[in-house]
């Protein structure tokens, strides 16, 4: 079957695709729907008179006294309930990308004032420090903006960082959803006069951001509030930092292969050149002339003829003098009685072995002989012959000779460059290993570390690497408050202490709660602005299957993040 | 690589995804739950085999009404829902090309990068258009299922096993060999 190739056709976002779902559709298109409608089957024309019977007592039971239906009661709570539900899963996925869950807690911006023709350099609290160019700062037609700009900035560092924030830790990466394992996270704003301002063209802000994650696995990612999901833009650089060793930093590592050095490719290209200048030089070698061929003795009792032969068209032959062609043994029909013969024409033409036998054609009217030769000299002609061949023999061997030593010399310095330069990458490997060795050993040993970046735009950023739920326990889990009523929430997050990330679930129950038991869990979820909570050691009772848990009303109003992370001891 | 699929299932998966089943065996609306779980799913893995997206939500559907039409034929065989699935998604994918008379190959240039780091190759723009090129053209079909599922949809060996119905060991295997293979013609 023919193929048509597609590369790179676009991603389609999950969005896109869920907007497609149809399970109505699918319900009606099916066979199923298809079938002789229930009104016209035998069990629904038997039945419907004692249906309507039962309909008219119903509905003078219903009358009299609705209270006492309780059936039908319940069964119009529920729709209403579920209806409300919908509506209520409706409303907050149409919420916008950053939602804060609890109204009035959030981390709150430092905002610094900077002279746009100027730039500037900012300390945050944290340690972390921004450079801004001067004249970063374009108005939204572009125009490059002078005065005063008020630059907002602030950091997320962990699970409550993040909830609060109302930030996604979620990322889709061609329809695969992962959940974020964040090294830190910044907004990072600016306005003029109220409006908000952009980066310059060509112009970069740039971040030392302190953490408490070190490692290189992290990307750096732009928040796109519009799709709703992360942009990888690179990898950040990092470096260890502590009080102690902050201004004797060592260098910075970069996450790249040394193979993509350009030192490293510098020495391939080598190894390439080299290659072609032993080429070069080989072809450069004076050739050497054709091996002459050692004249073969005439053997007695053979049968000879004497043929000229043209020079030009064969050489080799009249490189002796008195050349012979001796009949060969194979040829099975000749006889003597063809030397009686004054043949028309004889020609000679190269034989099945080059240089050794040739095909000598006689021809006498309408009579054609083929006789295969060979080319002889007798007595002094051969004496002569062979001295002349010795003489082109050395000749030719003495070239040769001097040619194999020439090429030995020019395969040796090829061979030897070729291993200076894989010393010299082997070097680098080494170097470059060692390098790294010292730079993670340093960093697992420092308490901070230094995430280095830059950025072209505002919004929110973040280091990150996509991760997955912790494993352990997997459960579908009801969430209920301490009256025992059904939560009506929508995200539900799991705090792991041993990940700094938020791992987000949505809706009750949770169909697929996963969470590893082996670490400090919990599990909050917001009811109306209020924040409940499923503590640590309530995650030792569940072990697998369906479960109902009874999450706690936190009752403390938090006026700041720093209270909530003392209430939850972070 | 990370393990990706949502497809991998554990007993606990598996004994609440069959009570979703037999809950739709009995009524068809409770058919639902599992067309939400399986719906994005079924759906990339069919718009990755065909040439146009409104081609894929219609074949997506038309999976979704023959599970719903036989389901009362479905019996657990300790394999997840997913794999019957995907067999029903497999065969509607192979209408499309006997429709259309043509196989279609969505090929990602990661997964193709992906599949030169396996080879251990360093000419990574090289070789990337000769694979290409070969992937487009001469590979047999069995083997660019396992290329496809394993470098274009990111799938876990023991996944491929399960949609291939071979050993997790024997998707490895046959994916090295293809890859060695691929490796001798392109150098």
């Amino acid at each position: 079957m023919n193929r048509k190739v597609n590369l790179n056709r676009p991603k389609i976002s999950s969005e896109e695709i869920l907007k497609r779902k149809n399970f109505d559709s699918v319900l009606k298109q099916s066979v199923l729907s298809g079938a002789k409608p229930f009104f016209k089957k035998p069990w629904f024309l038997s039945g419907v008179v004692a249906l309507t019977v039962a309909l008219v007592g119903t509905v003078l039971l219903t009358t009299k006294n609705t209270k006492s239906d309780q059936p039908l009661v319940n069964s119009s709570a529920q729709v209403a309930d579920s209806v409300a539900l919908q509506a209520f899963y409706k409303s907050e996925e149409a919420k916008p990308c950053i939602s804060p869950p609890i109204e009035g807690l959030n981390v709150r911006y430092t905002t610094y004032k900077v002279i746009a023709e100027k730039g500037a350099t900012l300390n945050y609290k944290t340690g972390s420090v921004i450079t801004i160019p001067k004249n970063a700062f374009v108005d939204e037609k572009g125009k490059a903006l002078n005065g005063e700009v008020e630059f907002l900035y602030r950091e997320f560092h962990d699970a409550a960082d993040f909830f609060v924030s109302g930030i996604p830790m979620t990322y889709d990466s061609a329809g695969i959803k992962y959940q974020f394992e964040s090294a830190g996270m910044i907004e990072v704003l600016a306005y003029q006069n109220g409006k908000q301002v952009n980066i310059a063209p060509k112009k970069e802000i740039s971040f030392e951001m302190v953490s408490d994650q070190n490692g290189a696995q992290y990307n750096f990612y732009k928040l796109d509030t519009l799709k709703n999901n992360w942009t990888c833009l690179g990898k950040d650089k990092v470096k260890p930092s502590s009080v102690a060793t902050k201004n004797k930093l060592s260098e910075t590592i970069e996450i790249t292969k040394l193979e993509e050095t350009p030192e490293y490719i510098n020495l391939e290209v080598k190894k390439v050149e080299a290659k072609k200048e032993k080429e070069a030089d080989l072809v450069s070698l004076p050739q050497p002339a054709k091996e002459p061929l050692k004249p073969a003795p005439y053997k007695k009792g053979k049968y000879t003829f004497n043929i000229e032969v043209d020079a030009n068209e064969f050489p080799e032959l009249t490189v002796y003098k008195g050349l012979l062609f001796e009949v060969g043994d194979e040829n099975k029909n000749f006889n003597k009685s063809m030397y009686d013969i004054i043949w028309d024409e004889a020609t000679i033409k190269e034989g099945a072995i080059a240089g050794l036998n040739y095909n000598l054609t006689l021809l006498k009217g309408l009579k054609k002989y083929d006789l295969v030769v060979y080319p002889v000299f007798e007595g002094k002609n051969y004496e002569k012959a062979m001295l002349s061949y010795q003489e082109k023999f050395n000749k030719y061997k003495s070239t040769l000779d001097k040619r194999i030593v020439e090429e030995k010399r020019i395969e040796e310095v090829y061979q030897a460059k070729i291993v200076a330069f894989k010393a010299k990458q082997e070097a680098l490997l080494k170097a470059n290993r060692e390098r790294m060795d010292k730079l993670y050993k340093e960093m697992e040993t420092a308490e901070k570390v230094i995430r280095m970046f830059s950025v072209s735009s505002f919004g929110v950023f973040n280091c990150d690497h996509p991760s997955v739920y912790p494993t352990g326990v997997v459960c579908s889990a009801s969430l209920k408050n301490d009256l025992n009523k059904k939560l009506m929430c929508y995200d539900v997050y799991l705090v792991d202490k041993e990940k700094n990330g938020l791992f987000t679930f949505t809706k009750n129950p949770v169909t697929r709660l996963s969470f590893n038991p082996k670490s400090k869990n919990m599990l909050w979820t917001v009811e109306s602005g209020v924040l409940y909570w499923l503590k640590p050691e309530q995650f030792s009772s569940i072990t697998g299957a369906a479960k109902e848990l009874v999450l706690n009303k936190v009752n403390q109003k938090f006026e700041t993040v720093e209270e909530m992370k003392a209430y939850f001891n972070f | 690589m990370i393990e990706t699929s949502k497809y991998h299932a554990t007993q606990n998966d598996l004994v609440a995804e069959q009570a979703m089943v037999e809950a739709s065996q009995k009524e068809p609306s409770k058919f639902a739950g599992l067309y939400d779980a399986y719906y994005e799913q079924i759906f990339r893995y069919i718009y990755q085999r065909v040439d146009d997206k409104e081609q894929a939500f219609d074949a997506t559907q038309q999976v979704f009404i023959k599970a719903l039409e036989s389901i009362h034929k479905y019996e657990f065989r300790g394999v997840p829902f997913a794999s019957w699935l995907y067999r029903i998604a497999s065969s509607e994918v192979n209408n499309v090309y006997r429709a259309q008379k043509q196989r279609t190959v969505n090929i990602d240039s990661l997964g193709v990068y992906g599949m030169i780091e396996e080879m251990e190759e360093t000419k990574i723009d090289h070789y990337h258009d000769k694979i290409v090129d070969i992937i487009g053209n001469e590979l047999p079909e069995d083997e660019l299922k396992l290329i496809e599922m394993r470098f274009f949809e990111k799938r876990s060996f023991k996944e491929i096993g399960l949609l291939l119905e071979i050993t997790e060991n024997n998707a490895k295997v046959k994916t090295y060999r293809i890859l060695e293979k691929l490796k001798k013609i392109i150098k």
